[in-house]
């Protein structure tokens, strides 16, 4: 592919409080209609990441002091979060995905849509990915199951028909079936319409068996990225992260602990 | 006061006395006692118009410190402190009309009154924070705005109560100097008062509740005493301001504690600067002269005349102009702007302080 | 009988201004502490638009409410936007201030004299009979039937508008909102338009009713009692806490003292914060959040 990239991070820094820097120097790119998976450990900087391309706002007393993010040959950094979401760049959260009070038809309304007609296709479109809302338009968000409140999070990104989608821990707290069943959904989404994702996991089981390429970051770095298969071939990402040891014997606690274990990110 | 700003080198401090001590550098105690000379020659080249602006001046720091205590270091919000002083001109009131009592015991009796009001604004504090905590001190400052009118209603004193000047033997307090010195040493006991207040083990303890109280809490500070005792010192410093304020005016009436006093006192401390001090002490003399900064800066603009009549109301929407201004644009006050350029001359040429110990 | 009438209407005015309260304190979590001298613009808005169209009373009266609208949006965007990232506790006392200067302006611009805009829009204010043997002045009774229309407006408008739906969401979350393509700037302003024109037209209704005092801005913040005993963030609730607050004041005037008037909204607050700070219908979370 000789094109651009549809989304381009370049050497991105970003500085929280203006005194902690959580992500340093992190590139990266997703191609259109990639699946991009973003893994790492807690505090590694994926949320950070996303946060940053989707947009800070006051409050978070946050800043992308260096490097650049680029949507469609368009500098999109430190822009409020609902121009980039009207630009077609939209965030699924970890935390705190849906509103509440309001009811899952509600949710569905609220957010903002291109255009009315493209807003009913899309409330329909989302009710047939996910058949369990069409059952639950009357409920209110904060009763739902975790699955329900994932797929109501997801659903309402979709209205407002984004290019390109970011999800922040798809897995945290759902029982693996039901992340099996979301990762597919998402698989069928992308294919439906179009959509370039950007997943951020902890679970990279989950999110390397549907990706088409992957970041590993660290410490707010990014240490390794390569296609998905080469990532599950990998021996650190094995050892790591998939949790294998090498020649399938069992690791010893002390091999583990020990501060001196090789690293082959480089290799 | 100036305790963590960046010194040039030979400054360091290597032990604990060193460290608490109140003066810290040479330089701090010339200014400080320069200071002092200006203020204690003040009285023999200022006019009676200068002396009573700065006896103002005085009776707000007191007000001032008080509510900084409370609000910018121990970081209870109280938008009632005028009841409090209030409080303090009543106390003295009712006790010189009804049972004719001298000043030393009026004056202490105050001062008690003060802390049990205290007490009271101070308990919403232990279930409340914040907004909702600000809110049951305004409702509080109503309740004892409705009491002082009550009692000058009943008492037949609807324009306000007069009191004699406070005095020793035969001897009146009532000249514009004497009165100088007695409320500029109130005042300085106050700001001594304060300093020591803050760097002992109370002082620590507001400033960690004030920083997070659930962490002040998980470590072993006992947050309900603590934030009484901020409540009860603060409210008792100003009742005793508003006791010296009902002996210097002779004068006691509900209308002079009204809720833009309140604003007036929060005012102070936010456009002095959170925090410090010095801040209270600056937003003291800064709130203190800006009406008559105004009224300087009108008459000389032409047809002066003419705005006399709506002097007050000009007042007023300068002053809400002020607030806003600082609130939007400067919210660490003016001790914010002293210390930015302190910062850079002192550090120049780096541009910033190291991040431990930076106090925002 | 006529204790009754008294209780509606005082409550009927608490209600109508405790809207505005809580309006902008449930979309963006700012205590607007400046709505009584807002209150009183409006009334003071309609006495300017009395004598600029003083030969008809419903332009004059209509003009006055799209005019506090526009001043509501006006304070939004140019003064408490730039307040939007920090501190509530800032942005409540930026609208102190901002009470305290328009305090100055009204008197600077219309002088402290009492006003009467009934008298300059010639409107009459007579006493209507009611069964049972109150009486009730017109414009009392407008008010509350000005109350009944913007509640029932407002509800309907959080419930089933687009943009009312997307000031739940403001309020609930403000940071998914944003993320979901809603300008919040947008949502804050129109809050602060809408806030301000109920405030407006209770100021002008009472003063239509029983002339404009300087001393109007106090009623707007008795109001704030009510507002917080139903529960900052809920319209329901302040219409029983503007009931409750209304029939404290009035039944302690009538049986107690007169001179309790100013301080009985402010006794049921502290006995509120005592036994239950968020209020009647109030989210209990709100505690918390400084």
């Amino acid at each position: 592919m000789n094109e651009a990239p549809l989304l381009r991070v370049d050497k991105l820094e970003v500085v929280y409080h203006r005194t902690i820097t959580a992500v340093q120097g992190i590139s990266l790119a997703a191609e259109a209609g990639q699946i991009v998976a973003v893994l790492g450990t807690n505090g590694a900087g994926k949320s950070t990441t996303l946060r940053a391309i989707s947009g800070f706002l006051g409050i978070d007393d946050a800043r992308v002091t260096d490097g650049s993010v680029t949507f469609k040959a368009r500098r999109i950094e430190n822009r409020p979060p609902n121009e980039i979401a009207r630009l077609g760049v939209v965030l699924v959260p970890e935390r705190d995905k849906v509103f509440p009070n309001l009811t899952v038809a509600e949710n569905l309304a609220a957010p903002f849509a291109p255009s009315a007609r493209g807003r009913s296709a899309s409330e329909e479109f989302v009710y047939g990915a996910f058949p369990r809302l069409a059952d639950l338009r009357r409920r209110t968000a904060g009763l739902l199951s975790g699955g329900e409140r994932q797929m109501l999070a997801l659903g309402s990104a979709l209205v407002c028909r984004p290019e390109l989608l970011l999800v922040d821990e798809l897995s945290l707290g759902l029982a693996p079936a039901i992340v099996e069943e979301l990762m597919a959904r998402l698989v069928q989404i992308r294919r439906d319409l179009g959509l370039t994702i950007v997943l951020v996991e902890q679970n990279a089981a989950a999110a390397l068996a549907v990706a088409d390429y992957g970041y590993v970051l660290e410490n707010g770095r990014c240490v390794l990225d390569g296609d998905s298969a080469r990532l599950r071939a990998h021996g650190d990402i094995q050892e790591f992260y998939l949790g294998q040891s090498q020649g399938g014997a069992r690791a010893s606690y002390r091999a583990v602990k020990q501060y001196r274990r090789s690293r082959r990110w480089y290799g | 006061m100036f305790r963590n700003a960046p010194r040039a080198s030979g400054y360091f401090r290597t032990g604990y006395a060193q460290d608490l001590a109140l003066i810290q550098t040479r330089l701090e105690g010339a200014a400080l006692a320069a200071l002092a000379l200006v203020l204690a020659l003040f009285p023999f080249f200022a006019g009676a118009f200068y002396l009573d602006l700065a006896c103002q001046a005085f009776l707000a720091a007191i007000g001032a410190l008080s509510l900084m205590l409370l609000t910018g270091y121990a970081g209870q919000i109280s938008l009632g402190h005028a009841g409090l002083l209030a409080a303090g001109a009543f106390t003295v009131g009712i006790l010189v009309r009804e049972v004719r009592a001298p000043f030393w015991l009026t004056l202490p009796a105050a001062v008690l009154v003060g802390a049990v009001l205290g007490v009271i604004f101070g308990l919403p504090s232990l279930r409340l924070r914040g907004l909702y905590l600000a809110v049951s001190t305004l409702a509080l400052y109503f309740v004892v705005a409705y009491l002082g009118g009550e009692y000058e209603s009943r008492r037949g004193f609807s324009t306000g109560i007069m009191i004699d000047a406070p005095s020793i033997g035969g001897f009146a307090l009532k000249n514009a100097r004497g009165w100088y010195f007695v409320l500029l040493a109130a005042a300085a006991a106050t700001s001594l008062i304060c300093a020591n207040l803050l760097r002992s083990r109370t002082g620590r303890a507001w400033r960690a509740i004030r920083a997070h109280e659930t962490v002040a809490e998980a470590l072993g500070i006992g947050i309900a005493s603590y934030k009484l005792l901020a409540f009860v010192i603060s409210s008792a410093l100003a009742s005793l301001a508003g006791a010296l304020f009902a002996y210097y005016r002779g004068f006691v009436s509900v209308e002079a504690f009204s809720l833009f006093l309140s604003i007036q006192y929060v005012a102070m401390i936010i456009i002095g600067g959170m925090g410090s001090l010095l801040g209270a002490l600056l937003g003291a003399l800064f709130v203190t002269l800006l009406p008559y900064l105004i009224e300087a800066l009108l008459m000389r603009l032409p047809h002066a005349q003419s705005y006399a009549g709506s002097l007050f109301a000009i007042d007023y929407s300068a002053f809400g102009v002020v607030m806003i201004l600082f609130l939007v644009f400067e919210p660490l006050g003016l001790v914010g702007i002293w210390r930015r350029l302190q910062n850079y001359f002192l550090l120049w040429p780096f541009k910033y302080r190291p991040v431990a110990g930076t106090r925002r | 009988m006529q204790l009754i009438v008294n209780i509606v209407v005082l409550a009927a005015i608490y209600a109508l201004i405790a809207c505005g309260y809580v309006l902008i304190y449930r979309v963006s979590r700012v205590l607007n502490l400046a709505h009584g001298e807002l209150m009183m613009l409006g009334a003071y808005l309609l006495l300017t638009t009395a004598s600029a169209f003083s030969g008809n009373a419903f332009v004059a009266i209509a003009v006055a409410i799209v005019l506090s609208l526009l001043v509501g949006v006006l304070i939004y965007v140019f003064l408490m936007r730039k307040m939007a990232g920090e501190m509530v506790l800032a942005a409540v006392l930026t609208t102190v201030a901002l009470g305290i200067l328009l305090q100055g302006l009204m008197i600077l611009i219309w002088s402290a004299q009492q006003q009467y805009p009934g008298q300059a829009l010639a409107l009459a204010n007579p006493a209507l009979l009611l069964p049972g043997g109150g009486r009730i002045s017109l414009f009392a009774a407008l008010i509350v039937v000005a109350a009944a229309l913007s509640y029932g407006g407002l509800f309907l408008f959080l419930q089933f508008g687009r943009w009312g739906v997307r000031m739940r969401a403001a309020g609930q979350n403000p940071l998914l909102a944003a993320q979901r393509g809603i300008n919040l700037h947008a949502v804050y302003a129109l809050a602060w338009g809408l806030s301000t024109l109920t405030g407006s037209l209770a100021g002008m209704l009472i003063a239509l009713d029983s002339g404009l005092t300087s001393s109007m801005a106090v009623i707007g913040l008795k109001a704030f009692p009510a507002a917080l005993v139903g529960g900052l963030d809920s319209l329901l609730g302040a219409l029983f806490g503007a009931l409750i607050v209304g029939a404290a004041e009035v039944l302690s005037i009538q049986y107690i003292d007169p001179l309790l008037s100013d301080v009985v909204p402010f006794l049921v607050l502290i006995a509120a914060l005592v036994v239950r700070p968020w209020g009647l219908l109030g989210t209990r979370e709100e505690l918390d959040r400084v």
